[in-house]
Order: C-alpha cells, then structure tokens, then sequence
C-alpha cells in the first residue's frame, strides 16, 4: 500500500552545522490489510521516515509509492489517509466538536457525516461530555482520543499513527489499543510507530525495524521471534540431587523438591530426554525457549 | 472542492484569532476617540470634526498595521512551530490552499477592525458637522489595502527570518515605502545620479506604501484625480497578489518540520 523506496535523508540545518543523515537508504513496505508496527529507539528515524510519507519534508534520496488503491494524485491519496502526528497540538481555543467539523469537512465529510461520525465514537472515547470545551482544557490522554477521532472519522483506508501510545496512562493505552485493533478488524490497514516493543508484539502482524537511520528488519513478527529464537529448549524434570545428565545441559537451574530445569540445544533435546525417561525420572515439561521481542530488539541494538 | 477548503481554513482561522482577543482594540481606540472628540469640541476653536477624521483614521491606520505586524507575524510560523498545520495538511488540501485561507482569515480580522473602527471615525465626523467626502471612503479602503500588503510583506518575510527579525525587517520597509516619495524629491538626491539609481531600483523593487496613503489628502481636498486613484488600486493589488505568489512558492518547496 505504501512502498518507501531507498529514502535517504539527510539533515543540514545551516552552512556551519554537520550534515546529519537521519535515513540511510531505507525501504520497506507496508502491505494493504496488515497492522504494522514501526520500531526504533529514539531518534532512530520513525518521524522523520512518516513525515516524509506524508509529503511535509522531502526526501534527499529515494521516493515513496502509494498503491494505485488509495489513488492516483496526492489529494485522493490523502483522503484516504488519516495521519496522527507525534504529540499532537491542537488549536487551543478551539472547542473539541468545532476542530472535529475544522477536520472532518477539510476530508470532504458533510456536517452530517461528522455528527454520525462524532456519534458514533465519542461515548467509545469518552469525551462525549466535553465535545463543547476548547480544547486547551483537555488532558494528554484526552487530546490524544479525540486526535484518533480525526484521524479515523473520514474512514481513511490506512492510518498512520506517530507514537499514539506514548504518554498515555496503562488504561489509556489499553483503551486506545482496543479501538486500534477494532479498526484494523474493519479492514484498515494500521502503520504505526512506537519505541515499546510489547506494544508492537501484542497487536501487529508485521514489523519494521529501524535503528540509527538503517532498516534492520522487515517481515512478519513471528519471523522476528523465530530469527532472535535460539531453538534452544527448557526440559524441567524430578530429579535426585546428585544426578549428573550424560550430555552436558547449557544450563541447569535448581528448584525446590528436586525439581531441575534444564537447557539443551534441539540436537541433544531427545538424546537428553531418553536419558531421563531410562532412568524413570518424571519429566514435568519441555519448552522451547522463546524469547520476547524486547530481547531480540535489546540484542539488536546491541550489535554492530 | 480545493475553493471550499480554502474557505473553511479561513473561517476557522477568523474564529480562533477573534478568540484571541485582539478586537478589543476597537473598544479602546473607540473610547479614545470619545474623550478626543470631547476634549478637541472644548478646547479648539472651530475644526473638532477636523481633529475627530484626523486622530480616528490615524487610529486606524496605526490598529491595522499593528494587527498585519503581529498577528502576521504569526499567522504561519505558531502552525509550524506548534505542528498544528500537520493537522491540516495531512488532510487532502493542497499547501496552497491553506496559505490562502490562513490569509483570508486574518484579512477577515483586519476587514472587522477596519470596517468598525471607520464607522465610529465617520460617524463621530458626521455628528460633529464634518462632511464625509468620497476621498475618505478612499483612504480608508486604502488603509485597509496597505494592511493587505503589509501582512504579506510579514508573512513572506516569517517564512525566510525569525520572528523578531522578520517584524523588523518589515517594519523598515513599511517607514521606507512611506518616505522614498519625498526623498526622491530631496534636493541632494537629485543632483546625485548614484543615490537617484538606487532609490529608483529600491522603488521598483520594493513596495511602495505612501501610493496608499491619502490620509494628508484628506483633511485639505475633497477629491483626486480618479487615474491617481486608480493606478494606486491597481499597483497595490497587483503588489499583493505578487506577494502572495511568492509566499506560495516558498511554503510549496518549504521542508516543514
Ligand atoms: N530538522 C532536523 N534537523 C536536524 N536533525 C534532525 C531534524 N529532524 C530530525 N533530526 C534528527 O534525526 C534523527 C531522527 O529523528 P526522528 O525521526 O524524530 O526519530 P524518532 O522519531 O525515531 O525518535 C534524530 O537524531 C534527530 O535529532
Ligand atoms: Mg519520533
């Protein structure tokens, strides 16, 4: 649905200044009808890569393609769009109903559309009882629900969303990944950029993966866990005290009545097994050892 | 489609800088004028409409450059600076169309204030015996039109300085399109080729505000030539509508971030 195609950017703030090169040939793809994930840890390049997307700074290299499904030139494209900025800022004086009709008619809905619209999702973000406030009375967690409202009452084919989570109390995030899913359900595509792993990991079928400006992954989250796995498997057992396995386990953890749990790399996993079986030891399970997404990215982050 | 976004930038732009306040101005300059007129009916011995026309379109013409100075100043560089022009121009609405309906509403500011504050000056002119003459229905069109081109001047320059420096650059050449008129008749730049050039190609260049500005006309004639008056519509419409394509260009290949 939207293919960034070898993006570079590089920042030069002023003639003095080193010229810093926020996108280092980046590509990626975001597929019609999948819940992407965006990740990087600060100032790995997620803004900037979205605020290219969205046309508000060019490129130094590279472009970015949309599917002839949102359209042919920029404003068809856009009116399929709904886009939430990163801490979004919302004109202060204005009251939360007049910025949705300021927006909802600026997608081409007609006042009836936003009232429908305003309808439908205000009680679901509960901010039904201050639609007639001016918004500089809101909350943080507040701005950013009826922000979302923007975004989605045009019935956008793809929202993007820059860090919609971030400084949300865990019951706000709850609540506002709940409505992500459902609008995913209804069969939007959903991009959006987040640096807390679990987010990701919890709702997205895909994930991108930027660190320091460079791509470092693209593809499906379970092929993440599968690449960062080390199939390495837990094997937790009754065991005597001074029972010494045969084969070397690559750890072993010792719990209360005898319980051991140890870890064996997928080659010895039966051989250690049969060890275990033949000496009538009760073998209470055996797991592979999957790591969570967090590990896989620390590690990452780690390397090079 | 593109015609309607416009208007509705405009409207919203309107309805959030009348929240800002800044029409109170009207009330004061309306209440100084009150107590002027009252003061000029005591002490001055047969010309208070005179005083009245003089200090209320003198009020009007300093409120309406305040107004293109500060709020211009402003108009584009808060969007950008808070993020909010994200909101809008991540909707499908061309870059152009939101310059345009930011304009338009802040000229819909300067046209409430113009049209308010003229009325009181041309009532209060009236009441005291004054006569209304066409030549000053001109000059305040006028005042309104230069606060037209000083709010473009503001905005383009917003775009390529900061704020402070881009309020002052402005405000130069608004005080130098008042006075090259009268240093081109200068004796010492007449007899000096080199300072003739400059101030001609500065004039040609650069905006050329005294073109709109009757107010010393005003309290001596009742009229002007229409062709004066014309010609001076027409530059300062052509100079604003230069203005604005510039600024459009600019905000087209601006990077906003
Ligand atoms: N206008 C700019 N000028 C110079 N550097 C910038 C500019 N915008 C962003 N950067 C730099 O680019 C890097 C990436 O920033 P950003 O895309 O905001 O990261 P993220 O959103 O992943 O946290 C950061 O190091 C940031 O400082
Ligand atoms: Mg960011």
């Amino acid at each position: 649905m939207i293919k960034f195609t070898n993006v570079t950017k590089i920042f030069k703030s002023d003639i003095l200044s080193q010229p810093f090169t926020a996108l280092d040939h980046v590509s990626f793809n975001v597929p019609e009808g999948s819940m992407v994930g965006f990740l990087g840890a600060n100032g790995a390049g997620k803004t900037t890569s979205l605020k290219i997307i969205m046309d508000f700074i060019r490129p130094t290299e590279g472009e970015v393609l949309f599917s002839n499904s949102l359209g042919k030139n920029k404003l068809e494209i856009f009116k399929n769009i709904g886009f939430l900025p990163e801490r979004p800022y919302f004109y202060p004086t204005l009251s939360g109903l007049d910025f949705l009709k300021f927006m909802g008619k600026l997608s081409g809905l007609s006042l009836n559309q936003i009232n429908d619209e305003v309808k439908k999702w205000a009680p679901i973000f509960k901010i039904e009882f201050a639609l007639n406030r001016e918004l500089k009375t809101y909350s943080k967690g507040m701005l950013q629900r009826i922000g979302f409202l923007a975004t989605i009452m045009h019935h956008p084919k793809i929202i993007i969303l820059d860090e919609p989570l971030s400084g949300l109390d865990p019951i706000g995030r709850k609540e506002l990944k709940d409505v992500i899913i459902q609008v995913h359900k209804e069969g939007k595509t959903v991009f959006f950029s987040s640096h807390i792993i679990p987010d990701v990991e919890e709702i997205c079928d895909r994930v991108i993966f930027l660190k320091e400006g460079k791509l470092v992954y693209d593809g499906s989250v379970n092929s993440l866990m599968q690449s960062g796995k080390t199939q390495d498997f837990y094997i937790s057992a009754h065991v005597p005290p001074d029972f010494v396995p045969h084969i070397k386990p690559k750890e072993s953890i010792k719990f209360p009545d005898d319980l051991q749990k140890f870890l064996v790399s997928p080659e010895l996993k039966n051989e250690f097994l049969s060890e275990l079986i033949t000496n009538q030891f009760n073998v209470v399970s055996v797991e592979m050892q999957k790591p969570s997404l967090e590990e896989i990215f620390y590690k990452t982050r780690g390397q090079a | 489609m593109t015609f309607q976004k416009i208007q509705i930038i405009a409207f919203y732009t309107f309805k959030e800088l009348l929240k800002s306040k800044i029409l109170i101005n009207v009330f004061f300059v309306g209440l100084l004028l009150m107590v002027m007129t009252y003061v000029a009916t005591e002490f001055t011995y047969g010309v208070p409409e005179r005083v009245a026309l003089d200090f209320g379109l003198g009020m009007l013409s300093l409120s309406s450059i305040a107004i293109s100075l500060f709020l211009g100043v402003n108009l584009l560089s808060k969007e950008i600076d808070s993020r909010t022009v994200y909101m809008v121009i991540a909707r499908p609405v061309p870059r152009y169309a939101f310059i345009l309906g930011k304009i338009i509403g802040l000229v819909g500011i300067q046209f409430v204030n113009v049209f308010l504050l003229s009325l009181m000056t041309l009532v209060v002119t009236y009441v005291l015996g004054g006569n209304i003459s066409s030549l000053i229905l001109w000059a305040i069109g006028f005042t309104f039109l230069e606060s037209i081109l000083l709010l473009l001047v503001v905005v383009l320059m917003s775009l390529l300085a900061n704020n402070i420096l881009s309020s002052l650059i402005s405000v130069v050449i608004l005080l130098l399109g008042h006075a090259v008129k009268e240093t081109q008749g200068v004796g010492f730049v007449q007899n000096n080729p080199f300072v003739k050039t400059i101030l001609e190609i500065y004039h040609f260049i650069l905006p050329g505000f005294y073109k709109l500005n009757l107010k010393d006309f005003v309290l001596y004639k009742t009229a002007l030539p229409l062709e004066y008056l014309f010609s001076s519509l027409v530059y300062g419409l052509s100079y604003s509508a230069f203005l604005l394509l510039v600024i459009i260009f600019i905000f087209n290949r601006k990077n906003i971030d």
